[in-house]
């Protein structure tokens, strides 16, 4: 098991789709940091809400990388030759999911590094780092922590999806339409359901606070625990997916 | 003789979306002994890589049993270290180089890079390693294909098509190569609708059709199944000779500038005694043997029969 998630991190790090994301959100945070440096003065102290505001950003690439981590390799048929070098499939699916997921929460955390330091560069300076402190600190790690923690969810929808359909784009053309589609005329239509919804959960996690977001009558960590369990039960039945059906 | 691949009575049906049922396989029964290059024959559709894909678990029979090394599907992976293959046409990751890929493989079983270059050097692909799948032949990842099914080092190898994609010099290679690794007291099972490849490389053979085995057993068995022996005499005066053998009470009948005679090998010295004593020299005297191809139409398209 050990040297088949080896295999599986090398395989995920050497994507290119993983590449190309990465350094697409690179120069992203660097054309932010200069435009920030060149417009304005920055503090520093508003940097967790910066992480909380391209949250989005990142959840949608997690989905992204999960969703291609499986259906890529549906689509170009090397599921067939994994299986024929391990034909466990519950290990197979066991190593893709902790290989993509680990992934994705180690680059979710380095990318809200890179964009902290180029803020932070930019708050040295032109603009201030007043209010940068201990608690400041904590604040900020902890709201790192949860978008990373919540890009490793997304992945696993992602993941989980592309794997039922063996495809990436269906994986991608569901979550759009659920979260945008469906999740809009639930809450438009029966508003009493929105505490099980994917993106209310998912804004109250980052958000971090439930005076901010009230409706759910549901605390930070429950909509954490909430949508890990909604990820677990997703990968679980793709799994069994996985293990039931023929590969052709 | 041990078997490394025993099929009873294995039966696969897909379903369509509109409840209708395709039966790729239909009850195939074989047993390949252990050591040396058996060919798995059948036109397209015949059942071949169902049948294949059965045995390394990617697929559940709907009926039957299959056992490789001794193994049911699902304790396939007390085996598969001693099993390399390919499916259909073998698939990396374009845009890795070959070594590459076979290095992610390669880590799956804890296999050294020692091993990666071994491998590549055997299918002749040492100096285009370093350079993206993407930029290779359809020949050479074929080739890679194979060199990914060679670095478990396996006592048994399934090759699907080998050599499909594969210039006349890969088609050489891989033949040479096959004919090695047999030699060597591995097992090649491998299936293939090029009957000419199989007919040289195979020491044994079972021909597929409709999901069933028709003929099953040492090449020179079935090429000689549903053919009366004979033999085929080649001389200068063709119908001099066959008077002879008409007098001699031999059956005999001109053929395209030969005799037929419906005599089996064996008798081959009546042949030439008969002649000769109506000073009737002959410049060839063979078995009448069908060649592979022959064989493989008729029984493709005839009710099943066993030998050997």
């Amino acid at each position: 098991m050990t040297n088949l998630l080896a295999s599986e991190f090398r395989r995920f790090r050497s994507r290119r789709l993983v590449k190309v994301l990465l350094l697409l959100e690179i120069v992203a945070i660097a054309v932010a940091g200069v435009i920030v440096y060149l417009t304005q003065e920055y503090e520093l102290s508003s940097f967790p809400d910066v992480l909380k505001g391209s949250s989005l950003v990142l959840l949608s690439v997690a989905w992204m990388l999960g969703a291609s981590a499986i259906g890529a390799e549906w689509h170009a048929g090397h599921v067939t030759t994994i299986l024929t070098w391990e034909p466990r499939r519950g290990r197979v699916m066991a190593a893709k999911i902790v290989a993509s997921l680990t992934s994705v929460f180690v680059l979710s955390l380095a990318v809200q590094a890179v964009l902290g330091i180029a803020l932070a560069i930019d708050a040295a300076g032109r603009g201030s780092t007043a209010g940068v402190d201990a608690s400041w600190l904590s604040e900020a790690a902890a709201v790192a922590l949860r978008v990373a923690l919540l890009s490793s969810i997304f992945a696993g929808f992602g993941f989980a999806l592309a794997s039922v359909g063996r495809n990436t784009a269906v994986a991608l053309g569901v979550g759009f339409g659920y979260l945008v589609i469906v999740e809009n005329l639930v809450r438009g239509l029966r508003p009493q359901w929105t505490p099980w919804l994917l993106t209310d959960n998912a804004g109250l996690f980052v958000v971090g606070s439930q005076t901010d977001v009230p409706l759910l009558g549901r605390t930070v960590a429950g909509a954490g625990l909430y949508l890990a369990a909604v990820a677990v039960a997703l990968l679980l039945g793709a799994s069994g997916t996985f293990r039931a059906r023929d590969v052709t | 003789m041990d078997a490394v691949i025993e099929l009873e009575g294995l039966r696969k049906e897909y379903r369509r979306l509109r409840g209708s049922r395709t039966v790729a396989v239909d009850g195939l029964d074989l047993s390949v002994p252990s050591g040396g290059v058996f060919g798995f024959l059948g036109p397209n559709g015949a059942g071949k890589t169902t049948t294949i894909r059965c045995l390394l678990g990617l697929v559940r029979p709907t009926g039957g049993r299959c056992r490789l090394l001794g193994h049911e599907p699902a304790d396939l992976h007390r085996v598969i270290g001693r099993i390399g293959s390919i499916v259909e046409s073998p698939t990396m990751y374009p845009r890795f180089t070959g070594r590459r890929n076979l290095e992610l493989l390669a880590r799956i079983d804890g296999i050294g890079r020692s091993r990666v270059r071994e491998v590549l050097e055997q299918v002749s692909l040492a100096d285009r390693a370093d350079d993206l799948v993407k930029t290779y032949s359809l020949g050479m990842k074929q080739r890679l294909g194979i060199a990914a099914a060679l670095l478990k080092d396996p006592e048994l190898l399934i090759l699907d098509e080998p050599a499909n994609g594969l210039d006349p010099a890969g088609i050489v290679e891989v033949r040479e190569l096959m004919r090695r690794l047999g030699r060597d007291g591995r097992t090649v099972f491998v299936s293939s609708h090029i009957l000419s490849e199989v007919q040289q490389t195979a020491e044994r053979v079972a021909i597929l059709a409709r999901g069933r085995t028709v003929a099953t057993g040492p090449v020179h068995e079935v090429l000689t199944a549903g053919h009366a022996a004979g033999l085929v005499v080649r001389l200068d005066d063709v119908a001099g000779g066959l008077r002879a053998l008409a007098e001699s009470g031999i059956a005999a009948r001109s053929d395209d500038g030969v005799i037929r005679v419906d005599l089996p090998p064996a008798d081959a010295a009546r042949v030439t005694r008969t002649l000769a004593d109506r000073g009737l020299y002959l410049s060839e005297l063979r078995p009448d043997e069908a060649d592979l191809e022959t064989v493989f139409l008729e029984l493709t398209g005839d009710a099943p029969k066993e030998t050997g």
